[in-house]
């Protein structure tokens, strides 16, 4: 299991350097700059420009912008953010908290409501109950995130229940423990319920499919005709034989955490690494694009490993000697 | 099984403890209480507008979150949005009347050269630390604005007749400014500077770092400056929070210390709808930057929620189509070249402009809240438009007969021809992103096909399409916008100027390329020296003559800047100058005021 961890390491680190040197080339190879938009500022002589350039260190070569990025992110501080004029570690790792608080209980509320819907199907393929979880799978996945998320903020102002956006009330701090806890679940709500109803779609196909399969084993049958009740039949038996493809579905979809949620964070005001990454992408921050990217790498690899270690929790054949994950 | 169990509690635990430590985290703590104001400086300047109630306070939504608090280096709106509340200048634009008004500077004298400016300071004026302005503060603030190293975006508007001004300290309370050549502009160069606290920010300078000063991650204590709130807290993503200055130097008639409100908050709501729905539900209290549809939207039951809508008119920003007369290698670039026969020829520029619906893309882009326009210089600015130049009425049969006499003609296939057989197609490039610009494009085409002229509408990235814009000057035609600055000429001389970096019809001319835009050049310089108001206008509405004769750019909309506050909001003034709704952020207040801490 150590050799695993280890190259999973070795791993993240090829990804660092691959993932960072690929935003750097391409960047040079788009047209323009972080002060590309100065150029339409009346205020802002051919000059200034180019000290600001100098300044910003853009006029110098792509390795050596490359190398001391490189550097940087030896330092711990990930480069430096030309728009905000900091370092980028403190301003991404700080949203990329609030994004994991989003999307880690809109994962696993997806993947609960999967797990559910998909059992339900994959019980009797063809009933109503299979037809019934597949159409509302497919009406989701019709549905962009963006109209979800609209919808959504329709439904709090019309409702007055959810908060508009955000992710603290502007009283929250004058609050207690219990207070904010309950301040923070109403504005956690919405945006839960529009990632996990996103998410939703994929899994259910995945897990009915892999939940079918199981079903039509032969111990699977055994164990029915052995007198097995249908609730411990599919939690006992078949769920473990499906978790496999599941796991490794699971190991990709942490890999989104951070990524998935940026429509949501911005249409409803969630403080987390959508905004951000957006301005930066728009204002050419290339050092916070660059980070915020390293980060979803690093967690898609940390989300592997975790379906590998859980894969090898489960799956007995795995803690054989000689057996690799 | 046990491992199993294991690995399930591992995520569990993992889970909990970011859940847990993000609710756990308390807020930052505000600064200490501010102390308590002495009185106001006794030459306290006096607001012109009625008396309002104290306390209370303001939320108002940002698209996106300020990135410095440094006046210096601040270059985004909505970093000038929070520093202009925080910091104050010597001379200030009245945002409704657009002329000039005292600020700290409670006298300007001009010499009568036009060179020198004798600035003579308040007495009794404190930043919001409680340390005394004089003089020293002025000098330090020029200083540092016009340092090459620090690179302030506004440092260019200093430098007149190619020098930077000289500035001098005279006494505690008098600066003068000494430019290198006489400058129309006045007093109003002084907008715009904010004078910073020397005590707190001259290490930095020595030490080369007032540049990356002021971040967003700097104590609110040390954010000191003149205007009427300083900071409270920022928090990343969520909101900045400000409270009145104790030390502010304005009153109102009735004696009282302004700013009235307690708080303003920003609060950073990315997307638009999102800010117009917290702001129909109370959550926010003033609004701007409205698009047309949003407006119409928040007009349905605006009465009925307390809400006051205005529509202020045309802003200073025009959108325009403008055809590519740069010096191209015919041998790089050989389409482009070959059209640019048609885009020298008045008469088919001319022909363009009048085919295009200008009311029809105001009411179908901007929903009827825009307005069409002549010349680079919109309605709204009222101290310089010429009123006597109407924009181009569509007529189809007017551009048919200038297109006829400048030797194209229909061909049976209906497309237009020139006259060596050739069919008229060009492309209109726009950046994407930008619906409104892609829009008006769509209609543009349209409009020109009745024609016979073929037009495609190509979306390139906005880099890109700078970068063909300023560059490679590798497109045909352009659909773009420009201005929103200040209502002065001299704001517009990088467009006019032949030589100007913003001449992009025919940008990098060694000198002028036609006698028109040596005219042009000539009535700049003109009346960037002219010391006489009266002439100065007549010179400039000269310029703008000769821009609607020559059609250098087909103008075609300003849009209307449209904003709303709910009517709790007292001595609500908005303007089309920046900030439309929060210039007068002192005088604002709340007519009955939310209990601190609510919404």
């Amino acid at each position: 299991m150590l050799r695993v961890v280890g190259r999973r390491l070795l791993h993240a680190a090829v990804l660092v350097l691959a993932v960072s040197a690929a935003c750097f080339v391409l960047a040079e190879l788009v047209p323009g700059d972080f002060l590309a938009p100065a150029r339409l500022d009346p205020r802002a002589s051919a000059e200034s420009l180019e000290a600001l350039r100098a300044r910003y260190g853009l006029d110098r070569p792509l390795h050596q912008r490359y190398l001391s990025w490189l550097g940087s992110v030896l330092r711990g501080e990930m480069g430096h953010s030309l728009a905000y004029g900091v370092p980028v570690a403190p301003l991404v790792l700080g949203r990329a908290g609030n994004t994991l608080l989003l999307s880690v209980p809109a994962t696993a509320l997806a993947w609960l409501l999967a797990l559910i819907l998909g059992a339900w199907g994959a019980r009797r393929p063809g009933g109503w109950g299979d037809r019934l979880s597949l159409g509302l799978g497919a009406t989701l996945q019709a549905v962009p995130e963006l109209v979800l998320a609209l919808l959504a903020l329709l439904v709090a102002a019309r409702s007055g229940i959810f908060p508009l956006g955000g992710m603290a009330s502007l009283s929250a701090g004058e609050l207690g423990f219990w207070g904010r806890l309950v301040d923070v679940l109403r504005h956690l709500a919405l945006p839960t319920l529009v990632l996990a109803l996103a998410l939703v779609p994929v899994l259910l196909r995945h897990v009915r499919a892999a939940l079918s399969e199981a079903l039509e084993q032969s111990f699977v049958h055994a164990a029915r005709g052995h007198g097995v009740g249908e609730l411990r039949l599919l939690l006992t038996y078949a769920l473990p034989a499906a978790a496999p493809p599941l796991l490794a579905l699971f190991g990709l979809s942490a890999g989104t955490l951070l990524s998935g949620s940026l429509v949501v964070e911005v249409v409803m005001s969630w403080p987390g690494l959508g905004p951000l990454l957006l301005d930066a992408v728009f204002a050419r921050d290339l050092h916070v694009i660059v980070g915020a990217t390293l980060l979803s790498g690093l967690l898609l690899v940390a989300g592997n490993l975790l379906a590998d270690l859980l894969l090898y929790a489960v799956d007995p054949r795995l803690r054989r000697p000689g057996a690799t994950p | 099984m046990r491992l199993r169990a294991v690995s399930v509690l591992v995520v569990l635990a993992a889970l909990a403890a970011i859940v847990a430590g993000r609710l756990l985290r308390r807020l930052p703590p505000p600064p200490p209480a501010a102390t308590a104001p002495a009185e106001p400086p006794a030459e306290a300047l006096v607001s012109p507008r009625p008396p309002g109630r104290p306390g209370g306070q303001l939320v108002v939504a940002l698209r996106a979150e300020p990135r410095t608090l440094n006046p210096l280096t601040a270059a985004d709106n909505p970093s000038q949005t929070v520093i202009w509340r925080l910091m104050a200048d010597l001379v200030h634009v009245d945002r409704r009347s657009q002329l000039p008004v005292p600020a700290l500077a409670r006298r300007v004298t001009t010499s009568d050269d036009g060179r020198r400016f004798r600035l003579e300071l308040r007495r009794g004026v404190r930043f919001s630390d409680g340390h005394p302005l004089d003089a020293g503060d002025v000098v330090f603030s020029l200083r540092a604005y016009l340092d090459e190293e620090i690179a302030a975006p506004q440092r260019d508007l200093l430098i007149v007749g190619g020098r930077p001004p000289a500035v001098r300290r005279l006494d505690d309370y008098t600066v003068e400014v000494e430019l290198a050549a006489p400058y129309a502009v006045g007093e109003r160069l002084f907008d715009g500077f904010a004078v910073l606290p020397e005590h707190r920010l001259a290490a930095a300078y020595a030490e080369g770092r007032l540049a990356s000063a002021w971040d967003l991650a700097t104590a609110p204590e040390e954010v000191v400056g003149l205007g009427p709130f300083r900071l409270v807290r920022y928090l990343p993503g969520q909101r900045l929070e400000l409270e009145r200055n104790p030390h502010y130097w304005k009153v109102d008639a009735a004696g009282q210390r302004l700013p009235y409100l307690e708080r303003l908050i920003f609060l950073f709501v990315p997307s638009e709808d999102a800010q117009v729905l917290r702001f129909q539900a109370g959550e926010s209290q003033l609004i701007d930057g409205l698009s047309g549809a949003n407006f119409a939207a928040l007009e349905a039951g605006a009465a009925a929620r307390g809400l006051r809508l205005l529509d202020l008119g045309p802003g200073l920003s025009y959108s325009f189509v403008v055809f590519n007369l740069n010096d191209v290698d015919p041998a790089a670039l050989p389409a482009v070249a070959r059209k640019q026969r048609w885009f020298r020829q008045l008469a088919f520029r001319r022909a363009v402009s009048l085919a295009i619906d200008r009311r029809a893309l105001a009411e179908v882009v901007y929903h009827g809240r825009a307005t069409p326009i002549a010349t680079h210089v919109s309605p709204g600015n009222k101290l310089w438009h010429n009123a006597a130049l109407k924009p181009p009425r569509r007529s189809l049969e007017r551009a048919r007969a200038l297109l006829a006499e400048a030797g194209f003609a229909a061909g049976e296939d209906g497309r237009l021809r020139d006259a060596a057989g050739e069919p008229v197609a060009f492309s209109i490039l726009t950046s994407a992103g930008n619906r409104e610009r892609a829009q008006m494009a769509a209609m543009i085409q349209a409009d020109l096909a009745p024609l016979g002229i073929a037009v495609r509408v190509v979306s390139l990235e906005f880099g890109t399409f700078l970068e063909r814009l300023f560059d490679s000057f590798d497109y045909e035609a352009a659909i773009l916008a420009l201005g929103g600055g200040d209502v002065d000429p001299n704001s517009d001389v990088a467009v006019l100027s032949s030589s100007g970096a913003h001449h992009l019809w025919h940008l990098g001319q060694p000198a002028p390329a036609t006698p028109w835009e040596a005219e042009i050049d000539r009535l700049m310089s003109a009346q960037m020296t002219a010391r006489d108001p009266a002439v100065r206008r007549e010179l400039y509405h000269r310029v703008q003559e000769l821009v609607a004769e020559n059609v250098p750019m087909i103008f075609l909309l300003s849009p209307n800047v449209l904003v709303g506050a709910h009517r709790e909001v007292g001595n609500f003034a908005p303007a089309i100058l920046h900030h439309p709704t929060l210039w007068n952020a002192d005088e604002l207040y709340r007519r009955a005021p939310a209990p601190a801490g609510g919404r």
